[in-house]
């Protein structure tokens, strides 16, 4: 199958089909996952007293598959398929591409079975203990050697932008997966960090953030600058504003992690420093945004009738709100009330479901008819449904977390006259449970979008099978240049 | 805040990394021609 | 259009500092040198007179660096720098010297002269924004880290940070200063130290003090902080003001394309290469310069025509407007000829070139154009003669601010010296006058309005009185015969050809009629032709006879008996034939001319805006009445007010003509004058401002500050608006300059500005003055907004 790069006439798209139907799977089973912990919030008896069931080891496997499992399958997918098209080669090597996709697999089976188990290094969205942290860490220096490698031997002189938002995700994702995973281990499945204290504190949430920044944001922007322009039919909107953009958000984002950590032990000019500059990061994130939308900028009618392209901009209005909501919960006086509640879930949701989440969705409807040579998806009309469902499913979500976020740091905050809390820590949790309830709807709705897209995916990749329609698709070859 | 001295010098070293990135991105000329570039994205490929 | 991409390589070889090794013998090589060069004859000497870009000039500063280096070198006799289009204009003699000696010499001060078609090929202003884009990255992104790790110590109490943490973060801080000074921040120093080798001040002297200053300071406060500098660092001020700076100079790069360079577009806007197809139908790129007559060129949609030819397609379609004024775009079919420097806005279509180089009017507008880039307007000069002695005084002012403070509070000494050191801005006040001049030039010369003089933008503005030629100014430059008559000695047909045979020597509107009217065929041949510019042609027939054709005067010159039969009356101007040595022969020709459409209106828009008029010519009182009277119709329901002439005469010879002129002068009016340019030559050149219509007349031989070449008079008025805005603008951004100046330097000696405040002002107050002008070209802060 491996086909010499250079002199390839066709793309490698088998890597790519592999990792986008993988991306649906995912998604499934990242999105059950969390369905079956926002019902344990409610209901704690649904972890039947079954070990591997209990809402503290199965909250980690529901972060991991959906951020690393469903967002990285579709990360990697996307820029497989983007990096071939818009340097005109194909993969530098079809050996490691293919190691990264079965690599990657292996990672997330390996946390399926291992967080369950309870083996865990304790690290927000790093939970991954010892061993597959070396087994990401190869998968992810094979992915850098092929994406840069691509890059480095394209047919085209110009980079396109989303190629440097990939590069800047793959390359940040590198530096901080190695630096806050440093740790010795002492067992087959234990280890202990190097960091300790308020020392770790600091790293961890230096990563958490930058993981945000890098992995959720800028590899996904990527994505974006890319599908949105290609569904609408439109060039972006400013090309010289997204390369503006791109560089604002590399300077910036450096230094905004403190502001998960206010008001803890670390120092208040570090929790200063980082308050102002996840302020400084509404402006470039921003720009991106608006650059997104405006692309429709004469053609909005297209919205009305093209439900994958309002997955595609609805995505980019998440994430004007969640780049807006950030940094105002990083201004301490904010923070002080949003810290612990559960507005910080409904404003990681808010990304997470609405710009993550919608703009993977909309690239994969883009993306998986071309792979299976079909014209388009089996049934639009399901997508049509998908969208609606998802996006109540959001706005359920999220305004229940809001309401219980607030209440609940009002609750935490109220002082008697004499100086006594008034409320009890659990008349806070029983405030809590009808939005839990509410929050589970919104979910079981996004989930069930989900499943509806798995099945027209099903359906889309099976008719191509069938007709033995999936062909390969050639490679522009260069004009010999003669003005 | 020990750790500090961790980050701010991998700070340091990123900043002229990526000073270096954005020196070769101009001079090999990834800046020029911004509108065109723009435009490319909708041709076959 | 096409463009060969050898930026690649190019670049690599030309980032960084500018070292100049070339040896310049290129620009010797004949062949090259008719690019930039024409060669004239004055008082009998050969000159030769060239037009250079200088590549490394930034400022007024480096204006004088370059004519200090130029003009050291023997044979070269004058020159002429512009900071704003980065020109220089150098007239040498060819005898004594040669262009790679003088272009060595300014190599050695740290400049390059390169031709500016090359210049441009390169994209040598790509090549600055490039690096200028670079340094503004570097500046910038260090800024930000630099000013995150000093916020700590803004915002933490005193003892809150750990000792061992807080050196950190300076250390850290020094770290990030560095590629800011030695890579962002090296023009400055590079400019300064070019003009400390001159042995003199330059634009950048303070503001690269400063930053050493600063800089050597904090350092010192950083590994030293117990050591007499005190422990204060400044490296976010530095940093930030060195951002600022280099800011503002990116924008006024950019900015300045709109001004100068929309000239320069115009001036560059022939391709360099261009696709030419072979007899055998294969097609093959090569560069423009080594077109041939007869060579089929493939002009491509938006391309400039590279050379005069004749269209071999149908529909085509051309924006002629830098050629003839005309705004809409012009349909041509298979043969038309067409002309150089016409955009072409339809689809690629086949040329056979009949003219190249610079033999091609295109040439001789751009030459003009360059030159007058060149130019140095009188408030210019003015500005830049105070700039040296005004950064004297700013250094004192440093010093003795500092010395000032070092005695009431010694940590604001140095901040304060900085301050004054880096916040002013006498680039302000030397890019005040160009930056407008040159938007406005570029305006009207996007309209097919060349300005040669920038000066005469000021003198327009201050106009008072403007008086008209007649012939082929208020009437059309097309007459027409209407009727010959001839004594019996002379027969009819033997005049046309006699007269068309004579008129063909001179440009006169009248002369051409005839000749149009003329068969060639027939024409005799005569010796000893002869143009007497204003009167009229004399010329010998085969028989010796000495014949004069022009003005009643001139013909009957030697002949005075002729008889006053060939007088007669004519509503239009009349062109006498005489046989000088015989008056029985005699011929007269009644021309008609037709008024153009728009000079009532024109004048009558003169004259509502308190401008005197006169109509001055050297035909005869009938027709110049019939005119005059003409100029009152109107079919407009209301009458219009009626022209209230200043002086109306007839009959003038051109020293008449110029001794009205130099009358109203001296009694303290501002003249303009509208002519055809060559008949009135020297009226035209005594007057304040002059103007000429159409293209009848060569550019090369054209002297007028003006030149419309639509012929619209209407122009006239437009172009006055556009002087005075201009003025306008000129004022405004000289005054904002001055008072920056003077309301900055006391507030930073007060210590009320930190430096990179100061950073800020300076760079913002060249900044406003480059925008302000670009307002005046037309598309205005549109475009800036683009950058």
């Amino acid at each position: 199958m491996s086909v010499s790069a250079v002199n390839a006439t066709v793309y490698n798209d088998r890597v790519v089909r592999q990792f986008a139907i993988m991306t649906i799977v995912w998604g499934v089973v990242g999105m059950l996952v969390g369905v079956i912990i926002a019902a344990q919030l409610a209901w704690p008896e649904l972890n039947f007293g079954i070990s591997w069931l209990s809402y503290g080891r199965l909250r980690p496997l529901h972060t991991n598959a959906v951020i690393f499992a469903f967002g990285g399958s579709g990360l990697i997918a996307t820029s497989y398929y983007v990096v071939q098209r818009t340097c005109h080669t194909r993969l530098i090597s079809d050996k490691l591409a293919e190691f990264t996709f079965w690599g990657w697999q292996a990672v997330i089976v390996a946390a399926a079975i291992t967080l369950p188990m309870g083996y865990t290094q304790s690290r927000e969205y790093a939970e991954l203990e010892w061993p597959i942290d070396l087994l990401i860490t190869a998968v992810w220096v094979a992915y850098a050697f092929v994406f840069f490698g691509t890059v480095g031997i394209r047919k085209v002189r110009h980079i396109y932008v989303a190629n440097w938002f990939y590069g800047a995700f793959i390359i940040a994702v590198a530096m901080l997966h190695v630096v806050n995973n440093i740790a010795l281990p002492v067992g087959f499945m234990k280890s202990y960090s190097v960091y300790a204290g308020v020392q770790d504190a600091m790293v961890q949430w230096w990563y958490g953030h930058n993981a945000v920044g890098f992995f959720l944001t800028a590899g996904f922007l990527g994505m974006m600058y890319y599908y949105i322009p290609k569904q609408a039919g439109r060039p972006v909107y400013s090309y010289r504003l997204s390369i503006v953009h791109f560089w604002a958000l590399i300077f910036t984002y450096m230094w905004a992690g403190p502001h998960h950590l206010h008001y803890t032990a670390l120092p208040d000019w570090t929790q200063s420093v980082g308050m102002v500059f996840s302020l400084i990061l509404l402006a470039p994130s921003w720009g991106g945004m608006i650059n997104g939308i405006m692309t429709l900028s004469g053609a909005w009618h297209k919205l009305r009738d093209d439900p994958i392209l309002r997955f595609l901009i609805v995505s980019l209005s998440f994430y004007g709100m969640s780049t807006f909501e950030g940094p105002m919960m990083s201004i301490k006086t904010v923070n002080a009330l949003s810290h612990y509640t559960d507005w910080t879930i409904g404003h990681v949701h808010s990304g997470a479901l609405g710009w993550v989440g919608f703009i993977t969705m909309g690239s994969m409807y883009y993306l998986i008819p071309r792979l299976f040579g079909q014209k388009q998806m089996h049934s639009i009309k399901a997508i049509e449904v998908h969208f609606w469902t998802a996006t109540i499913g959001i706005v359920l979500y999220i305004a229940a977390m809001w309401i219980a976020g607030v209440m609940q740091g009002l609750m935490w905050r109220s002082i008697n006259p004499d100086g006594s809390l008034t409320y009890t820590f659990v008349e806070s949790v029983k405030a809590t449970y009808p939005f839990y309830v509410v929050r589970l709807g919104g979910g079981l709705l996004y989930f069930g979008g989900m499943c509806l897209m798995a099945w027209n995916v099903y359906m889309t990749a099976m008719a191509g099978v069938r007709t033995k329609a999936i062909n390969s698709v050639r490679i522009p070859q260069p004009q010999v240049a003669h003005a | 805040m020990d750790i500090l001295f961790l980050l701010v010098s991998i700070s340091v070293l990123l900043v002229l990394a990526i000073m270096a990135v954005f020196g070769w991105a101009v001079y090999n000329g990834q800046l020029d021609h911004l509108d065109r570039e723009g435009e490319r994205i909708l041709h076959d490929d | 259009m096409a463009e060969p991409t050898a930026f690649g390589t190019w670049a690599a070889e030309h980032r960084g500092p500018l070292s100049v090794d070339d040896d310049f013998t290129v620009l010797d090589d004949p062949f090259e040198q008719q690019a930039f060069t024409t060669q004239t004859e004055k008082e009998g000497t050969l000159q030769a007179q060239s037009t250079l870009v200088v590549q490394g000039m930034y400022c007024a500063a480096c204006a004088d660096a370059v004519t200090a280096a130029i003009a050291k070198a023997p044979g070269v006799l004058t020159v002429d720098v512009s900071a704003a289009t980065r020109r220089v204009t150098v007239t040498w003699d060819p005898m004594r010297t040669r262009v790679s000696t003088w272009a060595r010499a300014v190599g050695d001060t740290g400049y390059r002269l390169l031709p500016a078609a090359d210049a441009h090929t390169l994209t040598e202003r790509m090549r600055e924004g490039r690096s200028a884009l670079l340094r503004l990255f570097i500046a910038g992104f260090c800024t930000m880290q630099v000013m995150m790790y000093a916020w700590p110590d803004y915002v933490a109490a005193p003892g809150e940070i750990p000792p061992d943490i807080a050196k950190l973060l300076r250390l850290a801080s020094f770290v990030l200063t560095l590629p800011v000074l030695f890579l962002a921040a090296s023009t400055f120093f590079k400019a300064a130290w070019r003009d400390a080798k001159l042995g003199r001040i330059g634009m950048d002297t303070p503001v690269s003090v400063g930053i050493i200053v600063a800089f050597a300071s904090s350092t010192a406060a950083t590994f030293y902080p117990t050591g007499s500098w005190g422990s204060e660092v400044w490296f976010d001020s530095l940093t930030m003001f060195i951002f600022f700076l280099l800011a503002g100079r990116y924008w006024e790069l950019k900015a300045r394309d709109r001004t100068a360079g929309a000239l320069d577009a115009i001036m560059h806007r022939l391709p360099q290469a261009v696709l030419v197809r072979a007899a055998d139908g294969r097609e093959q790129l090569i560069s423009a310069r080594r077109l041939v007559v007869d060579d089929t060129v493939i002009v491509a949609t938006g391309q400039a025509l590279p050379a005069d030819g004749i269209a071999l397609d149908d529909d085509v379609t051309l924006d002629e407007s830098l050629l003839t004024g005309e705004s809409r775009p012009v349909h041509h079919v298979t043969g038309d000829g067409l002309i150089a420097g016409s955009l072409n806005v339809g689809g690629p279509f086949r040329l056979r070139v009949t003219q190249v180089g610079r033999d091609t009017r295109f040439a001789a507008i751009v030459s003009l154009m360059e030159r007058a880039s060149t130019e140095k307007p009188r408030l210019a000069q003015l500005a830049d003669r105070i700039a040296s002695p005004f950064l004297i005084v700013v250094f004192l002012l440093a010093i003795g601010a500092g010395l000032v403070w070092w005695r009431i509070e010694p940590q604001q000494a140095l901040s304060v010296a900085v301050a004054v050191l880096i916040v002013t801005c006498p680039c302000a006040l030397s890019l005040a006058t160009p930056t407008a001049m040159l938007a406005t030039a570029g305006r009207l010369a996007k309209g097919g309005v060349l300005v040669r003089r920038l000066q005469a933008l000021e003198t327009l503005a201050k106009v008072d009185t403007v008086v008209f030629d007649k012939t082929g100014t208020l009437t059309h430059d097309q007459l027409h015969v209407a009727q010959a008559v001839s004594s019996p000695a002379l027969p009819t047909a033997r005049a046309w050809a006699l007269a068309g045979a004579l008129a063909k020597v001179s440009a006169h509107p009248a002369s051409q009629a005839i000749v149009k009217q003329s068969d060639p065929v027939v024409h005799p041949a005569l010796s000893a032709r002869e143009d007497h510019t204003g009167r009229g042609v004399s010329g010998r027939d085969a028989e010796g006879q000495l014949w004069h054709l022009g003005s009643w005067s001139f013909a009957t010159a030697n002949a005075p008996s002729v008889s006053s039969v060939a007088e007669a009356p004519w509503a239009g101007p009349q062109v006498y034939l005489v046989c000088q040595s015989d008056a029985t022969q005699w011929a007269r020709f009644d021309l008609n001319e037709t008024l153009r459409p728009d000079a009532a209106h024109t004048l009558r828009a003169l004259q509502a805006a308190g401008l005197s008029l006169a109509l001055v010519s050297g035909d005869q009182n009938a027709a110049v009445t019939a005119v005059a009277d003409r100029l009152n119709e109107s079919d407009l329901p209301t009458a219009p007010e009626p022209l209230r002439w200043l002086r109306v005469q007839a009959g003038a010879s051109p020293q008449e003509k110029l001794a009205c002129m130099q009358q109203w002068q001296a009694s303290g009016r501002v003249v303009a004058m509208v002519g055809d340019g060559v008949n009135d030559a020297p009226v035209l050149a005594q007057a304040d401002v002059s103007f000429t219509l159409g293209q009848a007349a060569a550019l090369v031989q054209n002297r007028a500050d003006y030149v419309i070449q639509s012929g619209q008079l209407a122009e006239i008025v437009a172009m006055r608006t556009a002087a005075r805005a201009t003025m306008r603008v000129v004022k405004q951004n000289l005054v904002w300059a001055l008072c920056y100046n003077v309301m900055a330097v006391p507030l930073a000696m007060l210590g009320w500005l930190p430096p990179w405040a100061a950073g800020l002002g300076m760079a913002l107050s060249s900044l406003v003055v480059v925008v302000n002008a670009t307002r005046l070209s037309g598309d205005g802060l549109a475009h800036t907004a683009k950058l």
